[in-house]
């Protein structure tokens, strides 16, 4: 496998608290990975140290086989951190220009602006007068002037407003068909379901889950069958089924869970239930998320 | 080098927008040099020699100035804009950062000089030999590294505006005490007695000696070194002591 990113049993401890503790997980070319997880779950400090930021308090960090401070790792990879970084004193242009100059093969200026979507204005304003959703563009473009191979993005799209955010996603996705390789953390579900390939679920600084995200569904919640039905028909027939694992109502429907949703459509027609508006029910990230990332630990 | 060339001149375009730079260190000095060779009666026995001491005194001051606090509170807002963290993920060098930084103030250092030495020229005709004009910027020049290394001890505050004011106070205090707003030898005599081994002073005259034919004296040069001596090593130790916590 042609792989970018490699942590081996890396620990951080702050003082007496263990921020990540014996992560290990490899990341190959091209893959979109998600850092899925609740706040303090280790998310920003796994990212610091892949970024050469912060040192593991044991295991090692490598990116393209070297370690994260070289220069040679950091000509290739552009990162968005959560605290938007600007340069006072300059004009966004200036900024971009002065950046793009640090990297051997950088992005050229009109593609640049155009991924990003900063306007003229934009470009001839001062950074410290920028407003939020400015800075945020900028910062992103500040991660895609060296034309990175890895992209690192901590909690992008926090602050971001609909459209932006819809924009951010579209250009990522652009960006992971050209085969550059992303790694973003999030603690928005949907993001992670939407955007990326590959989940690293983390709780508590360990990864509890990592999988795509219909696998990580697939671990933990129930596929069901739901239907409406007169409701003084009986479902006795339907429970003599040993594929079928419950039946419950809810909200006027009835929900029928089983692993072979199949089968359970096949039982509904044979019974001649009269069943109306059936749906598919494939079992939410949120579900599957609150059980790995809740308190009991049978769960997992 | 294109690199390296880029961050100067960024470093000098960023210094030149600071309105701060531009009020304390070109308009405050030539305002001052005005009022008290002009609009003040000093009853100074030598004229010239008082206007071309004077000139000096606010050269020394406006540099000192933007070693002190032009540099120091760029760190701080760097630093809590989150710039510094982004610029270490780069593969901009430390040492192109540093020198840029450096490189970039000394060209700054060096237009304040020629403005207000011309400033002093087209205001009260100081006449200088060429030696004379050219010795004693340089001694500014390079006497104002003391002041740079003060920079970068404000540089290690947390915010921007603790970081003004301290470096104001600062400022203003070795001004005045070192004196370069009025001679030392108008002073108290206790307040003599400690300015004599004030970094302002010795590095006021350097150049005080300089415009009166002298070269300056090697307690100067030996006490403005056990300065950025002192003040290199408080940096690295405070440098340590924050990447410990």
């Amino acid at each position: 496998m042609n792989e970018i990113l490699s942590l081996t049993n890396v620990t951080k401890s702050f003082h007496h608290k263990t921020a990540v503790n014996d992560v290990s997980f490899a990341i190959g070319k091209g893959e979109v990975v998600a850092i899925l997880g609740p706040n303090g779950a280790g998310k920003t400090t796994t990212i610091s140290m892949i970024l050469g930021l912060l040192k593991p308090s044991a295991g090692e960090v490598k990116l393209f086989n070297h370690l994260p401070q070289e220069k040679q790792v950091r000509e290739k990879i552009g990162t968005m951190l959560q605290e938007v970084s600007v340069m006072p004193g300059l004009k966004v242009r200036e900024i971009l220009e002065l950046i793009r100059c640090y990297y051997p093969r950088p992005l050229e200026m009109p593609e640049l602006i155009n991924l990003t979507g900063l306007t003229e204005q934009d470009l001839k304003t001062r950074a410290e007068k920028l407003s939020g959703g400015q800075k945020r563009r900028l910062s992103f473009a500040l991660a895609l002037a060296g034309n990175p191979e890895l992209i690192i993005f901590d909690e992008p799209t926090v602050g971001m407003d609909i459209t932006s955010r819809k924009r951010f996603w579209q250009t990522i996705h652009h960006l992971a068909e050209q085969g550059k390789t992303i790694i973003f953390s999030t603690h928005y579900l949907q993001e992670a379901d939407d955007a990326a390939g590959r989940i690293l679920l983390f709780k508590d600084g360990a990864i509890v889950a990592d999988g795509t995200p219909a696998q990580i569904k697939a671990r933990i919640s129930k596929q069901s069958v739901s239907f409406i039905v007169d409701p003084e028909l009986s479902l006795e027939n339907l429970y003599l089924h040993s594929e079928i694992d419950d039946i419950y109502r809810k909200n006027n429907r009835v929900y029928v869970q089983s692993n072979n949703t199949d089968r359970v459509l096949e039982l509904i027609f044979q019974e001649k239930i009269g069943a109306r508006d059936i749906q598919i029910e494939r079992g939410k990230l949120e579900e599957a998320f609150e059980q790995l990332t809740s308190g009991a630990k049978e769960a997992i | 080098m294109k690199t390296f060339q880029m961050q100067c001149k960024v470093e000098i375009i960023r210094v030149l927008r600071n309105r701060y730079f531009v009020f304390w260190s070109l308009v405050m000095p030539i305002l001052f040099y005005y009022i008290f060779t002009n609009v003040v009666n000093t009853n100074a026995p030598d004229k010239a020699e008082w206007q071309a001491h004077y000139l000096m005194s606010m050269t020394v001051f406006s540099v000192m100035g933007s070693s002190m606090m032009t540099l120091g509170i760029r760190m701080v807002q760097e630093r809590s804009q989150g710039w510094s963290t982004f610029i270490r993920i780069t593969p901009l060098s430390d040492t192109v950062y540093f020198a840029a930084q450096m490189i970039g103030q000394s060209v700054i250092h060096l237009l304040s000089i020629t403005i207000i030495f011309i400033a002093g020229a087209v205001i009260n005709g100081v006449s200088l030999t060429a030696f004379e004009w050219i010795a004693s910027g340089l001694w500014i020049l390079l006497g104002s590294l003391p002041f740079l290394a003060i920079g970068t001890l404000v540089g290690m505050m947390k915010k921007v505006e603790t970081a003004a004011g301290i470096s104001n106070v600062i400022y203003m205090v070795l001004a005045v005490a070192g004196g370069l707003w009025m001679p030392l030898e108008i002073m108290p005599k206790i307040m003599q007695s400690i300015g004599k081994w004030l970094p302002s002073y010795n590095f006021g005259n350097g150049a005080w000696e300089i415009v009166r034919g002298n070269l300056p004296d090697w307690k100067n040069i030996l006490i403005l070194i056990a300065y950025l001596a002192l003040f290199m090593l408080l940096s690295k130790y405070i440098r340590r002591k924050q990447e410990a916590a």
